[in-house]
């Protein structure tokens, strides 16, 4: 198996996403051993938001790691163990809303892939940038 | 900077018409629409206004800064007010050829308006102390009273609060406070037999700073959108609202920090590197301190807290310009007569000719003034919903029927809010209301 960063490199749509780990400088620690459970936003949903926004981010580099902070917590879970919990928190400290089990639903994003098994640990694919709030 | 979030207007009644009192603007927010009515005149004074508002808060956010960073704990800060030409001069981070991320096609430098006025003031050309002394001037003491709103409600969200009782705080404020003092006894004996009182202070320049960069941003936005509308690029209402909720998202990232500066030595007493941003930090706790909350002025009314006429709640206070009757606050020295003040100087002509059209022209343009204000700020909360709805909830033209009831709830609990009799949302509907 792969890990979180090179799966989602062989998928060819978080193109953005990845550069921005890079840009954040959370490379090193996405490929430690974890286990996370990484909400993967495909680059469609970075698009969808205003202009400017992902360049003030990615300009800002402690920022934006607190917006990816969001979207992974702590251990290896699949979606049956995820929906058990309407909350779950996020290593940015922000409980992240479980808000539908099906159609599965992270926050206001809907998850498009679920449950993709990693070394260190699972990617849900999803189509929306969630934010804490 | 352009407006560019989608067209969102939901077409097949998928969900029942709200019950709610406000339920025409619950369904012009799920349209796209703003809580003002979208009305050729409603939009000229809202432009109108932004752009008088925009001059002061030029001047406002730059000696915020110079105040937070410079001045600092000056113990007979006299001064204050006296900006320093750097300050003045400081390149705005979204206006100007050098900025990154270009909001106002203006100068980065103070509005050529502002450096009029502070020649001239009122009075004629005389030196800036007696400008100062005759109280003609631009009314900081306005500003400061906005960085106290959010300083004394605290809690509203983000974590800016939390870190000044922090112990990374604590350490960096203790750092930058003997620097600061460095040679100097008697401050430094008092630091040590005082030293919650100097804290205290510190954390209050922080807030100087927050506002400050939030200001920043403000200023230019709403000088872009003066020009946008001078251009006839800006035709409506929602179109302004969305001008802000672009403005919103754009620079959510931006950090936000207090950093002060002895010479050239700077000591950072929140670094960015803590990862505050101008959304969460910054932009939401001011919208809920100074647009809803607040707290009573002197001088307008007394309320008896025993019996029940202030909350006890601090979440309830009820008194900002979203509440205001602004005939009362119109009285001299009371924080919001001095921003209309400001305003007052720098209103565009087309402003002054509904003024002089209506009630008693001149006479009462300061009230006149100061509903138009309301009627803006009204906007710029419909923006905010609009923008937390966006990057919280669902768009507007989702077909799924539970994402639109979510949708809803949030709105009606928004208009929650406005349910009690303080507030000016039924009146800002009809344009009688001046």
């Amino acid at each position: 198996m792969a890990t979180i960063l090179e799966t989602a490199a062989g998928a060819g749509c978080f193109t953005t996403l990845l550069a921005a780990v890079d840009a954040a400088g959370l490379r090193s620690a996405l490929e430690g051993p974890g286990p996370f459970t990484v909400f993967a936003p495909v680059d469609d949903a970075f698009a969808a938001l205003p202009p400017g926004t992902v360049q003030t981010l990615v300009d800002n580099p402690p920022q934006l790691a607190r917006i990816l902070k969001y979207h992974v917590i702590a251990g290896a879970y699949q979606r049956d163990s995820l929906v058990q919990q309407p909350e779950w928190t996020s290593l940015e400290g922000a409980p992240v809303a479980i808000r539908r089990a099906d159609p599965f639903e992270v926050k206001n994003a809907t998850v498009v892939n679920a449950d993709i098994a990693c070394d260190n640990g699972v990617v849900h694919v999803i189509d929306r940038v969630i934010l804490p709030g | 900077m352009t407006a560019t979030i989608a067209p969102e207007r939901s077409q097949a009644p998928l969900i029942p018409p709200s019950t709610h009192r406000y339920a025409e603007v619950i369904h012009r927010l799920e349209a796209g629409g703003s809580m003002l009515p979208d009305t050729p005149e409603n939009l000229k004074q809202i432009i109108g206004i932004y752009k008088a508002y925009a001059v002061p808060m030029d001047f406002y956010w730059r000696d915020l800064l110079y105040i937070a960073e410079r001045v600092f704990l000056n113990p007979l800060p006299a001064f204050k007010y006296f900006i320093s030409k750097e300050y003045l001069d400081r390149p705005n981070s979204y206006a100007g050829s050098q900025s990154q991320l270009r909001i106002w096609r203006g100068t980065e430098k103070a509005h050529p308006e502002l450096l009029e006025f502070m020649a001239r003031g009122e009075t004629g050309r005389m030196p800036k102390l007696l400008h100062h002394l005759w109280h003609d001037r631009v009314n900081m003491e306005f500003a400061e009273a906005c960085m106290q709103a959010m300083l004394w409600h605290q809690g509203m969200g983000g974590r800016f609060n939390d870190y000044l009782e922090s112990d990374a705080y604590r350490a960096n404020a203790d750092r930058a406070i003997k620097a600061y003092f460095k040679g100097n006894p008697l401050m430094l004996g008092l630091y040590a037999v005082f030293p919650e009182m100097f804290l205290e202070q510190v954390r209050q320049l922080s807030y100087y700073a927050n506002l400050g960069l939030f200001w920043e941003v403000m200023a230019p936005v709403f000088f872009e959108m003066s020009d946008l509308y001078d251009e006839g690029k800006l035709t409506s209402v929602p179109e302004a609202m969305d001008f802000l909720v672009n403005g919103i998202f754009a620079v959510a990232g931006r950090p936000i920090y207090h950093h002060l500066y002895i010479g050239e030595t700077c000591y950072e007493i929140i670094p960015k590197s803590e990862g505050f941003t101008w959304l969460y930090e910054a932009a939401l706790p001011y919208v809920e301190a100074v647009f809803y909350r607040t707290s009573p002025f002197r001088g307008t009314k007394s309320y008896n807290a025993q019996a029940g006429q202030v909350p006890a709640d601090q979440a309830d206070f009820h008194y900002g310009i979203l509440y205001a009757d602004v005939y009362p606050v119109g009285s001299a020295g009371i924080p919001p007569t001095l921003l209309m003040q400001d305003m007052l100087h720098f209103l565009p002509p087309y402003l002054r000719e509904i003024y002089q059209r209506h009630r008693r022209a001149e006479e009462d343009e300061l009230v006149q003034l100061g509903i138009t204000f309301q009627r803006s700020m009204y906007n710029v909360t419909s923006a905010v919903i609009q923008a937390l709805r966006c990057a919280l909830l669902y768009p507007l033209d989702d077909t799924d029927p539970e994402h639109l009831m979510a949708n809803r709830r949030f709105f009606e609990a928004q208009m929650d809010r406005f349910l009690r009799p303080e507030a000016r949302l039924a009146d800002i509907q009809s344009q009688d209301y001046r």
